[in-house]
């Protein structure tokens, strides 16, 4: 396993980028976002970012109210799959849009900017839904980052590649969780906790 | 942007499903073979002496399993091909008609033909070909245009006479398509009268043939139509025992073939037709090949169209489309309107990036132009739609956009809300880490991947370290939703509970955790229990605490 482990160290930057360009062409290869999204080296990917992203976060726990940590690391959880989408997605790109504009908001200690997501209303369609329907798009225009004003069609895009990033994220979360709290068997710390 | 007239690579890309393996077809211009087009031919009359024969019978051995549908438009290519090879061949001056023919196969051809194969086969039959694709799709007749195809096209590059017949071949195939039969097809068509002049020199009556038998296809979506067509790809077969033979293939494939790899199977004994059934198989195959015939004849007609004047990014994506709009209209659109549709993509220029979808009203359907874009407008929604029920568990038997819907966004929510357990199970762990835990982790999480896991226990986890200062809200709700993590499936109580309770459908993190404390019920309970008592670090003395409120939180509910 030293090559996993390798992974994590910078100085195997090239093996990283293989993956990246193994990611990437996967992607542009599938039409189907969830098949590249469920590819194995796109989650070794998030996951060796992810751990990189939460070993930076662990190493301020002067955040000691849980609500912040929680926070953080669902943000650095968020950042590193909006990362990974390479800025194809709309919902990618808001999300680092709005990190970015919180954390400079922050900085500034101004007040936050309104997050408006995607700014580009789209030409109305002439396919008049009915209201139980549009009702229904504007929940899943509101839970998916970003796409407020996307036509119907691209949000149904932007949602199936959201799912797909999302189980992703779970995944590459479990397992991380398994492995730092042990699996729930008895196995008292014999696990990584040191 | 002729896939066929490109060079082999193009050929080789496209793919219709098919493993076409350009090696094989080395020895001719036309590198690119649609394999299953010849499938079922070589095996059976492969003259294996020839290196040509050898090469096409590796390659119809190969796309073997492939054979499930033909493109009608591949039969252009075929033959092109095969008039490629044959003049390759020819030109090296070993042909013998019987090593040509072995694709085509026919004994007596072979022997009929031998001496008429050599020269008279070569231009002709190639620039006929060339010239007749371009018919077929509809573009003006392109004389030295499909010269790079083939070394031996070169000096035969114009040839006016080539040009009009091909002119005329189309445009007779494209009007007078309903009218042909198969039967009557290679007899009867205005090639016909020129099809009695198939002889070892006179190759274009087949491409006219072939050329109007396309056409024809293109409207009459019968399998019979299809195959008929693939007979007359026969291609440099000009003698007239041939076209009878094709005639009598014609007519028993076309009965016995009502699926395109039926036909494909069946034509294997008409050995002359293999090629063009290989090739109308293969362009169905691209499609579904258990699609019924008139599905299939549309979709192989479109390819055929789409074949001829794409380059491979169009085909293919034009194939999806059409396939996509085939399958949706199928039953109620004759074939006619999709090869026409799939004709005005294909007449325009054929640049690889079209600027906009031309989109022309099938059959029987509002030729209005706002209906047209409805309609395109909902093709989309729905193969999105599609997409995403793969995607979203336990979405198969739902049927209709607004219970589609609701699944969608309950596994949104569900998926964020997991995220977030996740999240603070690892806040209360992070303390916890070290620099060797980020080691062994990254080696775990390559090892212990796999599906969704049950967030049964991370939640019991989480729910410990949680400090339960949150009401208890919607707690139904996100019982169903996170019983449906484990269960893959939404109860409708949930789905309304989440509706109702999550207008915004974004929870706070804080909201979601609050919710997500409080929901132990029942059947939680023992897993409570238990991984309280698995001591999770730090997590035990919590876990008390925990349990106790998950206890007081269960009364509350």
């Amino acid at each position: 396993m030293a090559s996993l482990i390798s992974y994590l160290n910078l100085e195997e930057e090239s093996k990283r980028k293989k993956l990246w360009k193994t990611g990437y062409e996967l992607r542009d290869r599938n039409s189907r976002p969830e098949t590249s999204w469920r590819s194995e080296s796109e989650q070794r990917i998030y996951s060796t970012k992810l751990v990189d992203a939460l070993r930076l976060v662990r190493r301020n726990p002067s955040a000691a109210d849980m609500v912040s940590s929680f926070r953080e690391i669902r943000e650095a959880a968020d950042r590193v799959l909006a990362v990974e989408a390479k800025g194809r997605t709309r919902w990618s790109r808001a999300i680092l849009a709005s990190q970015l504009r919180l954390r400079l908001a922050n900085n500034m200690k101004h007040k936050r900017a309104k997050v408006t997501g995607c700014s580009r209303p789209k030409r109305l369609e002439k396919k008049r839904f009915s209201p139980t329907l549009q009702r229904k798009a504007r929940l899943l225009s509101r839970l998916v980052p970003g796409c407020r004003k996307v036509s119907f069609p691209n949000l149904l895009e932007e949602a199936t590649d959201y799912i797909a990033a999302l189980e992703m994220q779970v995944r590459a979360m479990t397992a991380l969780t398994e492995l730092v709290t042990g699996p729930p068997v008895d196995r008292l710390g014999s696990t990584s906790n040191s | 942007m002729e896939k066929e007239s490109t060079t082999p690579p193009n050929w080789t890309t496209s793919s219709f499903g098919m493993e076409i393996q350009p090696n094989e077809l080395n020895c001719a211009a036309a590198d690119q073979l649609p394999n299953s087009f010849f499938n079922p031919n070589w095996d059976n009359s492969v003259d294996q002496s020839d290196p040509f024969e050898s090469a096409l019978s590796s390659i119809v051995s190969s796309p073997a399993a492939s054979n499930a549908a033909a493109i009608p438009g591949r039969d252009c290519l075929m033959i092109r091909e095969l008039i490629g090879r044959l003049g390759s061949i020819c030109n090296s001056g070993e042909i013998s008609p019987q090593t040509y023919v072995a694709g085509n196969t026919t004994t007596n051809n072979n022997s009929t033909n031998t001496s008429g194969y050599n020269t008279p086969l070569n231009s002709p039959p190639k620039l006929n070909l060339s010239i007749m694709d371009s018919q077929i799709r509809g573009s003006l007749p392109i004389n030295g245009h499909q010269v790079p195809f083939h070394p031996t096209l070169v000096p035969f590059s114009a040839d006016p006479g080539f040009a009009e017949r091909a002119a005329r071949f189309s445009s007779f195939g494209n009007t007078n398509c309903i009218g042909l039969n198969e039967t009557d097809f290679p007899y009867g068509l205005m090639p016909g009268m020129e099809y009695g002049k198939m002889s070892n020199a006179s190759s274009n009556q087949q491409f006219k043939v072939v050329g109007s038998q396309m056409g024809v296809q293109e409207k009459n979506k019968q399998e019979g139509n299809v195959v008929v067509k693939r007979k007359f790809i026969r291609l440099p077969r000009p003698s007239t025992p041939e076209n009878a033979e094709l005639g009598d293939s014609r007519e028993g494939s076309s009965v016995s073939e009502q699926i395109p790899g039926g036909e494909v199977s069946t034509k294997v004994d008409s050995d002359s037709n293999a090629r063009k059934r290989k090739s109308i198989s293969r362009g169905k195959a691209k499609e579904t090949p258990s699609t019924p015939s008139a599905k299939d004849h549309k979709t192989t007609v479109e390819n055929e169209e789409s074949n001829a004047k794409r380059s491979r990014q169009d085909e293919d994506a034009g194939n999806e489309k059409d396939s996509a709009k085939a399958k949706a209209k199928a039953d109620s659109k004759a074939a006619g309107d999709g090869n026409q549709k799939q004709n005005k993509d294909n007449s325009k220029p054929p640049e690889p990036p079209k600027d906009y979808i031309h989109v022309r009203a099938r059959r029987g359907q509002a030729t209005d132009s706002h209906s047209l874009a409805e309609r395109v407008r909902r093709e989309k929604i729905s193969e999105r739609m599609k997409f995403l029920q793969d995607l979203v568990p336990g979405c198969n038997k739902v049927t209709g956009k607004a219970v589609m819907l609701d699944e969608i966004i309950n596994y949104v929510q569900s998926l964020q809300r997991q995220v977030e357990f996740l999240s603070m199970k690892l806040a209360t762990v992070n303390p916890r880490m070290d620099c060797n835990m980020e080691a062994q982790l990254s080696k775990d999480i390559f090892q212990s991947r796999g599906a969704l896991p049950p967030t049964l226990y991370p939640l019991d986890s989480v729910m410990r370290s949680i400090p339960y200062g949150y009401q208890p809200q919607q707690m139904q709700a996100l019982h169903g939703g996170i019983a449906n993590e484990t269960e893959n499936r939404f109860p409708v109580n949930s789905l309304a509970a989440l509706s109702r309770n999550n207008p915004s459908g974004q929870l706070p993190p804080m909201d979601g955790y609050g919710e997500a404390v409080p929901q132990v019920s029942a059947p939680w309970e023992d897993d409570l229990q238990s991984v309280v008592q698995m001591g999770f670090g730090q997590n035990q003395q919590q876990s008390f605490h925990g349990s106790g409120a998950a206890a007081q939180m269960k009364v509350e509910l």
